[in-house]
């Protein structure tokens, strides 16, 4: 749910059920990363509520866009990470043939 | 401010804009607080870090992290592989990343585990409350992704219900007997047990499930648990447990029986910088101080001895090393964006697909707030 | 279950351990031995439980 004003897009707070630190203090780290963003923060307002508060204030931008663009590069990037991660167990794989532990840290030592 | 680096420009950029990216750095300083965090013999400093990606805008330096940049800079090394654990580096990732992955392994990959346990009898001298509640941590051979979560309204059937029978009994005459968790057996035709109810005269035999079709039928391999040597209860002679129990999807968030890891952690890469050269008795002295044996000793020939830093990633930061006077010339250091993440695995899923998982569920998060926003 | 017709209990005597099934009304007493401290038997009836 949105909170902000009608007149103005470009400051909003947004009222996400269900979510924690999770989801929010990952956006946080996106939105921060927008130049568009003149300011993020995100708060759980009571600790016994499934609830977070992000607030979004762009310089010019709608809110609601920057937020979205930003879960979505978010999204974008866990896509990257699970890509990475698995060609990593892949040639991991390889270069270990199975049945054996390997220990990388255990042969440096 | 202090002009060094800034010319520094390293080989000719194929691009000009490369070129140019490359030539503007931060000052030293900056750039060592901007990656890296330092632990000072009374504690870390800096811990915070540059969040904000225009913090150097007025320089002209990008401190942004865009999905471009991350794509290209991002990079993970296994460094150990097993059936149940798994150690690899993610290398170029915020933390607050790292930490939704952390938190989603623990609290939000579902697994099945022991919710409902029905006993008919039992005799021995663990209480029946504390002998569910032992029932309901073991952890069990069954993949969580082929089963569906049981709401309160739902029947228990096949698609969302495991049943496992616990028949054991201890003969009279004979020595105490170990109740494992081996003994526990799959039903996979449902529960056996009928329901106490009036007796209802179209159904011959209601039971606690209502299975439509053998479990065998559904599923590659048979179920089981993943250890089989779990003590579950100790039986005195003539004492007899006789009970079932239903197994469902769950998630951390709610019981930690349904936690797919033992443990999921990550710590920042220590780097340990001497920035003067510790020769002959201090090197010795340097090298004995460290619990975890991070520094050796070179040999510099002549005679002369170097200590130098051998292993850094095995440094605990016990800050042994930065103490007494020769202190000062040690530099602990953790890369800010360089995370060893090791998880271990109860063993319904094996490890690496549980942070497969894992990011897939922050995807899943993503996803289900664009749409709500829409 | 009935509530008119009350079902029998079983119980195990505390001193020779043979079962003894009573009716409320009944004389608590073994009536192999005459002892009269007397357990009650554990149900067959299904108990569930929650593993929590």
């Amino acid at each position: 749910m949105e909170h902000g004003s009608v007149t103005d897009s470009t400051s909003s707070t947004f009222s996400i059920m269900e979510e924690d630190h999770t989801l929010a203090n990952s956006v946080r780290f996106v939105l921060n990363q927008d130049p568009r963003v003149a300011f993020c923060g995100y708060s759980i307002p009571h600790p016994a509520d499934n609830k977070i508060n992000i607030r979004v204030q762009t310089t010019g931008d709608p809110a609601k866009d920057v937020l979205k663009d930003s879960l979505q590069d978010l999204m974008v990037m866990c896509q990257h990470v699970r890509g990475t991660f698995d060609t990593a167990v892949t040639d991991f794989r390889q270069n270990n043939p199975t049945g054996m532990d390997i220990d990388v840290n255990k042969k440096v030592a | 401010m202090p002009k060094k680096g800034t010319k520094s420009s390293k080989g000719t950029g194929s691009e000009p804009k490369e070129q140019e990216r490359r030539q503007k750095k931060l000052p030293e300083h900056l750039e060592l607080q901007r990656t890296r965090v330092v632990c000072k013999f009374d504690g870390p400093v800096n811990t915070e870090g540059f969040q904000y990606g225009g913090a150097f805008s007025a320089m002209g330096i990008d401190n942004s992290v865009s999905v471009d940049k991350f794509c290209k800079d991002f990079k993970v090394e296994i460094k150990r592989l097993t059936e149940d654990d798994v150690e690899f580096d993610m290398i170029g990732i915020d933390a607050s990343v790292a930490n939704a992955f952390r938190r989603i392994l623990i609290a939000e990959v579902p697994t099945m585990a022991i919710e409902k346990v029905l006993i008919a009898d039992n005799s021995s001298v663990i209480a029946d409350e504390v002998l569910a509640h032992r029932l309901g941590l073991i952890p069990l051979d069954a993949d969580p992704r082929l089963f569906e979560y049981i709401s309160e309204n739902d029947a228990p059937n096949e698609r969302n219900t495991i049943v496992y029978k616990l028949h054991v009994s201890c003969k009279k005459g004979s020595p105490r007997l170990t109740v494992k968790s081996g003994d526990l057996e799959w039903l996979p035709e449902g529960s056996q047990l009928p329901l106490a109810s009036p007796a209802q005269s179209r159904d011959k035999k209601k039971t606690y499930t209502s299975f439509s079709q053998s479990q065998k039928d559904i599923l590659e391999k048979p179920l089981g648990v993943k250890l089989k040597d779990i003590t579950i209860a100790r039986l005195g002679p003539g004492q007899a447990i006789e009970l079932e129990v239903h197994a469902v999807k769950g998630i951390g968030k709610v019981h930690a029986k349904w936690s797919p890891v033992a443990t999921a952690w990550y710590r920042m890469l220590p780097e340990v910088v001497l920035s003067e050269e510790f020769k002959g008795d201090d090197a010795e002295e340097l090298v004995k101080k460290c619990p975890v044996n991070v520094f050796d000793i070179e040999d510099l020939g002549n005679g002369e001895k170097r200590a130098f830093v051998a292993k850094p990633r095995a440094c605990t930061l016990c800050r042994q090393c930065v103490t007494g006077p020769s202190g000062e010339h040690v530099h602990l250091r953790r890369v800010r964006d360089h995370f060893i993440f090791t998880i271990e695995s109860t063993g319904a899923l094996p490890p690496e697909t549980l942070f497969t998982e894992a990011v897939r569920i922050l995807e899943e998060k993503c996803e289900r707030v664009i749409s709500e926003l829409s | 279950m009935d509530p008119q017709q009350p079902e029998p209990v079983s119980y195990l005597c505390g001193d020779c351990g043979a079962e003894n099934t009573l009716k409320p009304g009944d004389v608590i007493q073994c009536r192999e031995c005459g002892y009269r401290i007397l357990y009650k038997k554990r149900t067959r009836r299904i108990v569930q439980y929650e593993a929590r």
